[in-house]
């Protein structure tokens, strides 16, 4: 597992937070709106207690209560469902990528450098998202509502009545069995009554006078008075406030998914109004073109006029507003809470504390005591009696039904408030206020009571918090019991097919097993969780596995290799192409250049498709490049496949760059040192014809014998021709340059006399490849043998002769014979061959042949040098100027003529 | 140093698998060499038994003296090969591949490329399968 952000123990109290529901009055939600937040929304920040809590648990001691973070969220909100979840969370992943240029994290072992990524916050956001998004369920009471605040705005005309209707609103929720949603704690749900007072806008000392009213009637300790919006709308907007709300942005449209969706369809129609208006009246637009036209600060005032009796007028009317300034919101970085100072952010904190400290946790206390008492009389009465009786009748509390049922006990077995979930209900409020010890003692019980019931799905969930309860335990006075998890797991996963709870009990485990450096532990864990039903989760839980084995104290590098290809695979399969490249380019690092070349290739492969797709051409065509231009173990036909593949690619991305140089091409090999050289006209066999005086051609082999022998005479010549002696700069004079020749000194070439290349390929592929317009690539350089001509334009050298088309395949080694027609004195280079390249498959039409463009130079490299020490015990080479030759002026050039009728 | 000097598999199609199972079960080569020698219990047994089991594969282990590792995968459901047949072809794995070491056109490292090395793999594998 990568490291994370968050510690352990911070992680997982931030997974089991203490839940409180909001219901809000339409009054006072139009006062939070004005900060384009809702009332859930604006507390959201400030949700993290920064100072200690107390409490006094049933013994009498005191508990406390460090950096307690609470979650308050609307009353209406609802986990999102399954296909909504989905979408979710592969939203959120793929929003995360890794940052760039992040500090390359280099990990050594045995001969591999890997550069790993070290954190992984595509995962930790997954399983945030995730384990915020777990529904309520009923065996379990950790994320149910344990308190309910109501907030009623102080412009209200009566806000006591209106505190009144929204109690008896909390109640019917709570009660009247006719919601499944929102589940609640405990019967007497908490209730604190909030009211809200918009200091921009409202009368002070009426609010001040209704808070009195309030004390007199809920206790100082269960109302607050809550002033905010200091400063009225964006006038005077202080550009330097700080945004506490930025960083929660993703996580509201998560968490509030009927936002979420309300944004897409609210923006949907605004645009479409939008255009609309543009459409129709352009001339109005021009006219109000000062102001913006959606004045986002005050959309509420304009649509309530605040009178009661057209509120279910207002009612309908309301909605629109408040959701085009919240789809504004996410769309446009509206800043948020433009209407707060940093006062009034005090306010806020203070706020929270307030309830916290003064409500909430002697609500929880309370209940914590109400709780044991119950339990211990239970204990000490009906236990007793209750283990006598299931003595008695050999069966349990569910007799006849039992039997029948105990092969079916996945399911929910109790009513929600029987008495064996109290001591479940204690052990979960415990563990939310830091409690762990008793919470351990609670969960421990509960979990004996739930499997001598044979209540799977209960047991399940005590074990699985009792492992957690143990690990939290401050100085560890017993080892964390991992086989707790694991059965637990195997219960959710099994048992009672509840993929998301065994989900969520393995990302638990997993980490704790991390935090204990027992790595291969956790690996097993998180392979294990894989399977068929979701690729995203199965990818994200391979990558941590691999990991998993990179951090190992003796790091095993080609398992962590082989997990993030499986990884790579299913990100690829879930649709995320970037964490797909990713993993496979991680991999890579480890089976590059090993000569596991089959699996390379495989890597090579994804990782050009991936780039490819995700529009990196050139990333894509150098891992296509490395698969073809090894001597490559694949069959014909994946090699016929690969070479389709890169073809298709190199054309499109060379359509994407425009024409630049032309890139270099890898196939088919060029055997640089086998390229012959010939000066003069090509031999005409046909009779009646003139011929060069020669008897070299590129026909025939290169002798040295004979060679040497015209050398002799060539030298004879030119000692007669200068009295005897032969000048030091004499050069035989050699029509054909190969490998064999001494190709030291530039050959010269004459103008208007062609110059032919013979260039030879091999083909390492077992497919034929086809080679078109093939011609020489030249460099020429000017030069005057006092020049005639003078400065004369025209072309300088003209390319004769191209190769029309050329298959070459893996026996037939065809040689390419390419001309050159000098037209004006100089040096002459030739670089290389330009051409196409398609595949020679037989059958194809010349139009289907996907073909591309492209380079290779000729580079020859001169004879190795082993003249002087030096040069023998080091390794060097000499030049070789074959096809570098100097043009010269037009020079006599003897031809010969055979007549036939000698005989 | 762990490149693959002599890969074959019978039959061909989904070899790529076979390539990244093997290649996978090295560290747990790797992991019970150190481990042997910690322990010291036996230098002379080259033999390392079943490295792990998959779904559908038995992965067996092997390393010369000089560290060269030999592995074999086979079907779960062969039940005529028990760990001493695996342990036999192995060590007629091993004499072949001292010929193959003793010819001095061999350069250590390179892929083999012997014939007779290549008929005694086949010859194994018919009999195995």
């Amino acid at each position: 597992m990568a490291q994370c952000v968050q510690s352990v123990q911070e992680f997982i109290q931030d997974s089991f937070v203490p839940m409180v529901a909001v219901l809000c009055s339409e009054d006072a939600e139009r006062v939070t709106r004005k900060n384009n937040l809702s009332f859930p929304e604006l507390l959201r920040p400030f949700c993290r207690l920064t100072s200690e809590g107390h409490l006094r648990d049933p013994n009498n001691q005191v508990v406390v209560v460090k950096g307690l973070r609470i979650s308050v969220t609307g009353i209406n909100t609802r986990p999102p469902q399954s296909p909504e979840l989905h979408r979710l969370l592969s939203q959120a992943v793929s929003v995360c990528q890794p940052p760039e240029g992040s500090p390359a994290n280099v990990i050594t072992a045995g001969d591999y450098d890997l550069n790993i990524s070290a954190t992984t916050p595509w995962f930790e956001t997954y399983r945030e998202n995730f384990l915020q998004s777990m529904p309520a369920s009923e065996h379990e009471f950790l994320n149910h509502y344990l308190a309910c605040m109501l907030v009623v705005s102080s412009r209200e005309a009566v806000p006591t009545e209106q505190f009144l209707k929204l109690s008896q609103e909390q109640h019917r929720i709570q009660h009247s069995g006719e919601y499944t949603h929102p589940k609640w704690f405990i019967p007497n749900t908490l209730k604190y009554y909030v009211l809200l007072h918009d200091i921009s806008e409202g009368d002070e000392q009426r609010a001040d006078s209704v808070y009195e009213d309030m004390k007199q009637r809920y206790g100082t300790q269960g109302c607050y008075l809550l002033k905010i919006n200091s400063r009225s709308g964006s006038t005077g907007a202080d550009e330097q406030m700080p945004d506490p709300w930025s960083q929660y942005l993703h996580k509201t449209s998560i968490h509030n998914p009927e936002l979420y969706e309300e944004y897409a369809v609210s923006n949907a129609v605004e645009n479409n109004i939008g255009a609309e208006e543009d459409g129709l009246d352009p001339s109005i637009r021009d006219g109000v073109s000062e102001t913006p036209p959606l004045q986002l600060d005050h959309p509420t005032d304009a649509g309530y006029p605040g009178n009661d009796a057209s509120q279910s007028v207002n009612n309908v009317d309301e909605t629109r507003p408040q959701k085009q300034a919240s789809g504004t919101s996410h769309t446009s970085p509206t800043p948020r809470g433009t209407c707060l100072t940093l006062n009034d952010h005090d306010h806020i904190r203070q706020f929270i504390q307030e309830f916290t400290f003064r409500g909430f946790l002697p609500h929880i206390e309370k209940n914590i005591r109400q709780l044991n008492d119950q339990l211990v009389s239970r204990k000490g009465l009906s236990r007793s009696l209750f283990s006598a009786t299931k003595k008695l009748f050999g069966g349990g509390k569910v007799p006849e039904k039992s039997i029948a049922e105990l092969k079916n006990t996945a399911g929910l077995l109790y009513p929600s408030e029987a008495p064996e979930l109290q001591i479940r209900k204690m052990a979960d409020l415990c563990f939310l206020v830091q409690h762990y010890e008793l919470a351990y003692n609670c969960y421990h019980t509960a979990k004996k009571d739930f499997l001598s019931d044979q209540a799977m799905l209960y047991a399940a969930g005590a074990l699985e918090m009792a492992a957690v309860a143990a690990f939290l335990q401050s100085g560890a006075p017993r080892p964390y019991p991992a086989h707790y998890m694991d059965t637990a797991i195997q219960t959710y996963r099994d048992v009672c097919k509840n993929m998301l709870l065994a989900e969520r009990c393995c990302l638990l485990s997993a980490e704790i097993l991390k935090s204990q450096v027992k790595f291969s532990d956790a690996a097993t864990l998180l392979i294990k969780m894989t399977s068929e039903d979701s690729d995203l989760r199965s990818a994200l839980l391979l990558e941590q596995a691999a990991h998993c084995f990179i951090n190992m104290r003796s790091p095993m590098v080609r398992k962590f290799a082989f997990h993030m290809i499986l990884a790579g695979h299913r990100f690829s399969k879930a649709g995320q192409k970037r964490h797909a490249l990713r993993c496979y380019s991680q991999a890579l690092q480890v089976y590059k250049g090993k000569g596991w070349t089959l699996a390379e290739d495989h890597i090579n492969f994804t990782i050009g498709r991936q780039s490819f797709t995700l529009r990196q051409p050139e990333n894509a065509v150098a891992a296509f490049r490395h698969i073809l231009i090894n001597d490559s173990k694949q069959s014909a036909g994946q090699q016929a496949a690969f070479l389709r593949e890169y073809l298709y690619v190199y054309k499109s991305m060379s359509q994407l760059s425009g024409d630049g140089s032309l890139p270099q091409l890898p196939l088919p090999c060029l055997h640089s040192s086998q390229t012959r050289v010939f000066f003069g006209h090509e031999r005409r066999l046909a009779e009646g014809e003139k011929q060069a005086a020669t008897h070299v051609s590129l026909e025939q082999e290169f002798d040295r014998d004979l060679s040497q022998l015209w050398r002799e005479l060539e030298e004879r010549v030119v000692s007669v021709a200068n009295r005897g002696t032969v000048p030091i700069t004499f050069q035989p004079s050699q029509c054909c340059l190969n490998s064999q020749t001494d190709n030291l000194r530039y050959p010269l070439a004459v103008v208007e006399e062609p110059i032919i290349v013979e260039v030879v390929f091999r083909n390492p592929l077992k497919v034929p490849l086809a080679l078109s317009a093939l011609s020489l690539l030249w460099k020429f350089t000017l030069k005057g043998f006092s020049d005639p001509q003078g400065g004369a334009t025209g072309e300088t050298v003209s390319n004769e002769k191209e190769v029309r088309l050329l298959i070459v395949s893996r026996l037939f080694v065809p040689e390419a014979r390419l001309k050159l027609l000098p037209h004006k004195t100089g040096e002459l280079h030739v670089l290389g061959v330009v051409y196409n390249l398609g595949t020679g498959e037989v059958g194809n039409s010349e139009g289907d042949l996907v073909c591309v463009r492209g380079q290779q130079n000729l580079e020859i490299q001169g004879p190795r040098l082993n003249m002087t020490k030096e040069e023998k015990t080091s390794v060097g080479y000499g030049p070789d100027r074959r096809l570098d030759p100097i043009i010269t002026p037009p020079m006599p050039l003897l031809e010969l003529f055979t007549l036939q009728e000698i005989n | 140093m762990n490149c693959p000097l002599y890969i074959r598999s019978v039959p061909t199609q989904g070899e790529l698998k076979f390539h990244y199972t093997v290649h996978t079960s090295l560290d747990v080569v790797e992991e019970k060499i150190s481990g042997v020698g910690k322990a010291l219990a036996d230098q002379r047994e080259l033999y390392l038994g079943l490295l792990y089991p998959t779904e559908d594969y038995k992965v067996y282990g092997y390393v010369t003296n000089s560290k060269v590792k030999f592995v074999i995968v086979v079907d779960s459901s062969n039940t005529s090969l028990r760990d001493n047949e695996i342990r036999s072809m192995f060590r007629k794995l091993h004499n072949s591949f001292t010929d193959v070491m003793c010819n001095p056109f061999y350069n250590p490292g390179d892929p083999i490329q012997s014939k007779a090395f290549d008929s005694i793999v086949s010859t194994m594998m018919v009999q195995a399968c």
